[in-house]
């Protein structure tokens, strides 16, 4: 038992390092989710700084490192997107036959594409805070608080990459995957990623309460400035561990069906 | 898991069906038993159910009806054995462009259980074999068509497979390619893999194949050596050009010996065809026995009955893309 959970562990990381090489040799991929949320960032922290201004808005030393957790879980939406239109590729193009030929539990599939999306959003994080490091952002949450970030960012991509690769096992259609791109706003946008929650407006401070990424926006908020008042970040860690696993069983029962119905 | 039995056929089909929706039955009713260490041609135009075949067999797709056996083990219910078993090169080479050929074949090892070294290892013997060393780690895109056969069928054998899938695996490749993705077929299949072959090129099948199975409309139509469904619609003719007209006669003499003879054509007294099972065997024959009796050859031509002419016997079509007329001439000049 103790062999078959080795040898499994082995495709996953096989798998997960396939998924994570390849991603980083699609240009059209990286894009998006390397430049894209740093451009946001930067309108953002340059267009709406005033905000720290309005009554009720947190104490806080700089408004960029404020607003940097929602680029962060940009970045985690757009990572587990794209890993998801990835699989969809996969799917379309044959090459995931080839792994379904293969002596590999059906779970370890799906796991193994999540390992690569953990490891491209947690470069990603990286990156991100170095970043906004060179612009004047500054942690006073420490390394621990940085890279509770890291882990926290991760966790969440998988759990969007959950459910792209749902989407994707399902239809096996690059083209619906890529629709789905612009509707990752939404979820951002109905969470505080850039504003206080409590400066929302009434409709979208209630539907942030349903959203979880409100609670992991939160958390990486207070990680980085080392103040949980501005978010719990067990709480933040309860909601993305959540998604993630809920996501993946998703993406599983998603494969077992389309096998199912070949 | 039950041990399989080493005497068992390698494939082994009864009664395979598989309907997709709108009820179309692209597998009907199929039989089929493959002995181990064979190479079995699966001949039939597109859309015969060949590819479908291949995708129950290699566990990616379910059937709807019957039972399917690879290297002993029920495709359905044993499907992780089966997949340990075998080895699939499909035919639209499913590899990913973005990685190197070594990438893919490291991979493959570890999907198969290969640890980090023993994968290296044997990717680098395999890349040797298939004559890829100096394109191993380039990425595949940039891989010629039949690179990326060649890399396909490395892929199938990482893990020294029982029984090797290949379908259609020369579809779009030169002649010089398709001759070296032959003779690797062969070299395997001494070494005593069993190798399951789809294709549509009747030279393909009839070079390779120790039995060929024809399928049409989901069903196996035809079945046997090459050599015997050939018999089964006829015996090669010699077709005799003859120098003088005013020799037919003599010729049908020298000949009778030799097989049934008649005049190609009332008309055109110059040449005359001798039936013959011999076929190419039985120019030196036929020359001989001209020359005894002083007939002056032109030419002699042999033509054989084609697995096309299997097809379309049983069938009443042709198959895709082969000639119309029955047999493939083949012009053997005059003597000097």
């Amino acid at each position: 038992m103790i062999a078959a959970a080795a040898r499994e562990g082995r495709v996953v990381a096989a798998l997960g390092r396939r998924a994570l090489s390849v991603q980083f040799r699609r240009a059209q991929l990286l894009m998006p989710t390397f430049v894209l949320p740093l451009m946001l960032l930067a309108v953002i922290a340059s267009g709406t700084s005033a905000a720290q201004g309005l009554r009720g808005f947190p104490d806080i030393a700089s408004y960029l490192a404020f607003v940097l957790p929602g680029t962060i879980i940009q970045g985690a939406l757009l990572a587990g997107l794209t890993s998801g239109t990835a699989l969809a590729a996969d799917v379309e193009f044959g090459f995931f036959d080839r792994l379904l030929a293969a002596p590999v539990r059906r779970t370890s599939l799906v796991i193994g594409r999540q390992a690569g999306t953990l490891g491209l959003s947690a470069l990603q994080t990286v990156f991100f805070l170095a970043i906004a490091y060179a612009f004047g952002a500054r942690y006073p949450g420490g390394v621990g608080g940085m890279l509770a970030t890291v882990g926290l960012a991760a966790i969440t991509a998988v759990g969007i990459g959950g459910i792209a690769g749902a989407i994707a096992l399902r239809t096996g259609s690059l083209s619906l995957l890529q629709s789905i791109f612009p509707f990752v706003f939404v979820l951002l946008f109905t969470a505080p990623a850039f504003f206080p929650r409590e400066l929302l407006v009434p409709a979208l401070r209630d539907a942030s309460v349903y959203n979880p990424l409100t609670y992991v926006v939160e958390a990486v908020r207070g990680l980085l400035a080392g103040d949980a008042a501005l978010g719990d970040p067990w709480l933040g860690l309860a909601a993305a561990t959540g998604l993630a696993v809920a996501t993946t069983v998703l993406a599983t029962l998603a494969l077992r069906e389309r096998l199912r119905t070949l | 898991m039950p041990a399989p039995d080493h005497r068992a056929p390698a494939v082994e089909v009864q009664l395979l069906t598989r309907e997709f929706k709108g009820g179309i039955r692209a597998v009907d009713g199929l039989d089929l038993e493959i002995a181990p260490g064979e190479i079995y041609g699966f001949l039939g135009p597109n859309g015969a159910g060949k590819t479908t075949s291949v995708r129950i067999l290699t566990t990616l797709l379910r059937p709807t009806a019957g039972v399917a056996r690879v290297a002993g083990h029920d495709v359905v219910h044993d499907a992780d054995a089966v997949r340990r078993s075998i080895g699939v090169a499909l035919q639209e080479a499913a590899i990913d462009p973005l990685m190197t050929g070594r990438e893919l074949l490291r991979m493959q090892g570890a999907l198969h259980g290969l640890r980090g070294p023993a994968a290296r290892e044997r990717a680098g013997e395999l890349l040797e074999r298939v004559g890829l060393t100096q394109a191993a780690d380039r990425r595949v895109g940039g891989y010629s068509g039949g690179m990326r056969r060649r890399l396909d069928l490395a892929l199938a054998l990482v893990h020294r497979p029982q029984v090797l899938f290949l379908d259609e695996p020369t579809t779009g490749l030169d002649p010089t390619s398709r001759g070296a993705l032959w003779r690797e077929v062969r070299a395997l299949n001494d070494e005593g893999t069993t190798v399951f072959l789809t294709t549509q090129y009747l030279e393909e099948a009839e070079q390779l194949a120790d039995r060929v199975g024809i399928i049409a409309a989901g069903r196996l139509v035809a079945e046997g050596t090459p050599d015997a469904l050939k018999a089964r619609v006829g015996e090669p003719m010699l077709h005799v050009e003859l120098a003088e007209p005013d020799s037919a006669e003599r010729a049908r003499t020298a000949l009778s010996g030799l097989g049934a003879v008649e005049l190609a054509d009332p008309g055109a007294p110059t040449r005359v065809v001798l039936r013959t099972a011999a076929g190419k065997g039985a120019i030196a024959p036929v020359i001989r026995a001209l020359d005894e009796h002083d007939v002056v050859v032109e030419s002699v031509e042999v033509e054989t009955p084609t697995l096309d002419d299997v097809f379309a016997a049983v069938t009443g079509s042709h198959l895709e893309g082969a000639h119309g007329r029955a047999g493939e001439p083949e012009a053997a000049g005059a003597p000097g």
